[in-house]
């Protein structure tokens, strides 16, 4: 668990007057799995889309496979391969069934043969559960499977880290659970993760390390006994306490 | 009222029989006052005879049971029109007049158009009536008009079709946006195409077609001219017809971009950012995922576009272009008749967008992409 598959220095992050992100250090290890918490508006999917370039951040480094994604020269397209990402509200490609969904960036990226991207998809579906559903159209699936697609389209990439941005956060609780048991077993492989989620079960359960952010910047980062167990930070503690409170209503 | 809503229209009962079955009985009569022509076959003799009957009985009846209602008042319903015998037999009297009004109708309405089409052909002067002289001018001169019609759908047809072509050249060029993380030279090149499609939207759409038909026929004329040619090769290479149809192409290119660049931004944001993620390029994802589902949202928008071409490409009769408009003209003019031979046009163009949206609503439905009515013009 040594080797540091992402590095994260210094990053700033504004939208207009509003500073999102306030300098942030982070560093992800090689099979870590990294559960982002934090009350909403305080920054976490944005770090998370700042990682794979889906929103510039506006200072600091990204250090991935040896290289600064923020330098400007770098070839992003390829880098992106390697950094899987799964959205909150699925985004399957709409005129895709779900195989055409998984294949896609593998034969157009990749140039990997269609035989053998149907091969390698219908093997990722099997591992998320929904061999049945291989030819379904995906616009007909419910939400749970619709996540589900969305995974194993981003691991037929075969990417070195995934990222999960609120992954549960559009499905009604009762499916939450087959999504979580999915990424559960990708966990259990040893996939580096980094999860943005409101499921303080499954951050307790799973990561190796929890990551509390409020107001754009990271106040305490530690094992999930340590942040859930003894919260060292004020704003950590009120947070997961009103979390529970919640909980228990 | 002891009305049963059983039964299908036929055996179930009705209010207002009287009532309508009289306006019915009516328009049977009026139709029935009119001059029998050779082909009527209700003229005095029996069926016409009977017919007549028909509706004077029932007028008879419904104003006797008029007097009964202002005399009887609220006892109405106890008098003898409404046992249930009596409602039965004043119902199917009143599907008899109905019956009969048909007939009437067929007769005086039908026979009558078969019969004054038939006399027109037959006609060497143009009528004085209205209708008659419709049918005499559409009759005499139908290679004309049908030239025209045939003219103004190719032009429709191979207009929109070139249009949509090149508008999905065009808005490619509209949609570019400089990164940063391109060169100056492609930030500039990108500059460049999205300004340029902007210009052309911009000046396409600011002036009427009228005018960019006139000004692409001249300038193309002019520029043949330069090579020394005459002016008949210049009129057979760059006929009035290929420079119609470069207007309406280029006009609907402008619009056509419009509608794409709508549909595509209408993609929800997520389907690119998905692509991305994985790795595709700008282009891969814009080919592969945005683009295929921006057209199938446009095609009732693209084919909006078609109806508004049959219609609007009238205005390329001033460069002589032979479509149904300038047939029209011409009908006009060989006849010195000008009301009759444009409702004529109206009808004949009422028809062409009237069975395009008809067409394009069945392919819609076919391509799941529900089609509505007739679009106005740009």
């Amino acid at each position: 668990m040594d080797e540091c598959v992402l590095k994260i220095e210094q990053l700033e992050k504004s939208f207009g007057d509003l500073h999102v992100l306030k300098g942030i250090d982070l560093e992800i290890h090689k099979g870590e799995v990294v559960c982002i918490i934090g009350a909403s508006g305080s920054g976490k999917s944005t770090l998370l889309r700042c990682i794979n370039l889906l929103e510039e951040a506006d200072d600091g480094h990204i250090w991935f496979d040896g290289q600064d994604l923020m330098d400007l020269n770098v070839n992003l397209n390829a880098l992106r391969q390697k950094i899987g990402m799964v959205f909150q509200s699925f985004n399957l490609f709409n005129n895709k069934n779900v195989i055409d969904n998984c294949t896609l960036a593998p034969m157009t990226v990749k140039k990997v043969p269609k035989a053998k991207a149907e091969e390698v998809a219908v093997r990722n579906l099997k591992t998320v559960g929904l061999s049945d559903f291989i030819y379904a159209d995906s616009t007909r699936l419910s939400g749970g499977q619709k996540q589900r697609v969305a995974i194993a389209r981003a691991l037929c990439m075969e990417p070195e880290i995934m990222l999960f941005d609120e992954p549960t956060s559009a499905l009604d609780p009762e499916i939450v659970g087959e999504v979580l048991d999915v990424m559960k077993a990708l966990a259990a492989e040893g996939m580096t993760m980094v999860v943005v989620t409101h499921e303080m079960a499954f951050a307790k359960e799973v990561s190796d390390r929890v990551v509390f952010m409020d107001q754009g910047v990271i106040l305490e980062q530690g094992s999930p006994k340590e942040i859930f167990g003894n919260p060292k930070n004020e704003r950590t503690r009120e947070f997961l306490s009103r979390y529970l409170e919640d909980k228990q209503e | 009222m002891n009305r049963s809503v059983k039964g299908n229209f036929i055996t179930r009962d009705h209010p207002y029989v009287f009532l309508g079955g009289s306006l019915i009985a009516l328009l049977g009569l009026s139709l029935l006052a009119g001059e029998p022509h050779s082909l009527s076959f209700l003229t005095d003799n029996l069926p016409g005879t009977l017919c007549r009957i028909i509706f004077w009985g029932f007028l008879a009846l419904s104003a006797l049971a008029l007097v009964i209602k202002l005399t009887n008042g609220r006892n109405y319903r106890s008098t003898f029109l409404c046992t249930p015998r009596m409602r039965l037999i004043s119902r199917w009297f009143s599907y008899f007049v109905v019956l009969a009004c048909l007939l009437a109708l067929l007769d005086r309405g039908l026979l009558q158009l078969v019969y004054t089409v038939q006399t027109c052909m037959q006609l060497e002067k143009n009528p004085q009536d209205f209708g008659s002289s419709m049918i005499y001018m559409s009759v005499k001169s139908k290679d004309i008009l049908l030239a025209g019609v045939w003219t103004t759908v190719r032009i429709a047809l191979l207009g929109t079709t070139i249009a949509f072509v090149l508008s999905i050249f065009m808005v490619f060029l509209r949609i570019q946006e400089p990164d940063k993380r391109d060169n100056d030279f492609v930030k500039a090149l990108k500059w460049l195409a999205s300004h340029f499609s902007r210009f052309y939207i911009f000046v396409i759409r600011g002036t009427p077609m009228m005018v960019q038909a006139l000004i692409f026929y001249y300038f193309g004329f002019n520029l043949f001219k330069r090579t020394n040619m005459s002016v008949t090769e210049i009129n057979h290479i760059w006929s009035f017809f290929i420079s119609g149809l470069c207007t309406v192409s280029l006009n609907s290119t402008a619009y056509l971009t419009e509608v794409l660049r709508g549909g595509i931004q209408a993609i929800d944001r997520g389907q690119t950012e998905a692509a991305r993620s994985l790795g595709m390029s700008n282009w891969q994802s814009m080919i592969k995922v945005v683009f295929p589902q921006a057209v199938k949202n446009s095609i009732p928008a693209i084919g909006n576009e078609f109806i508004i071409n049959i219609k609007d490409s009238s205005v390329l009769s001033v460069i002589g272009v032979m479509d149904l408009m300038y047939a029209t003209k011409s009908v006009s003019g060989i006849y010195f008749r000008s009301l009759e031979i444009y409702c004529v046009a109206a009808i004949l163009y009422l028809i062409l967008t009237w069975l395009s949206s008809k067409l394009l609503q069945y392919l819609g439905k076919k391509l799941d992409t529900p089609v509505k009515g007739i679009p106005s013009s740009n």
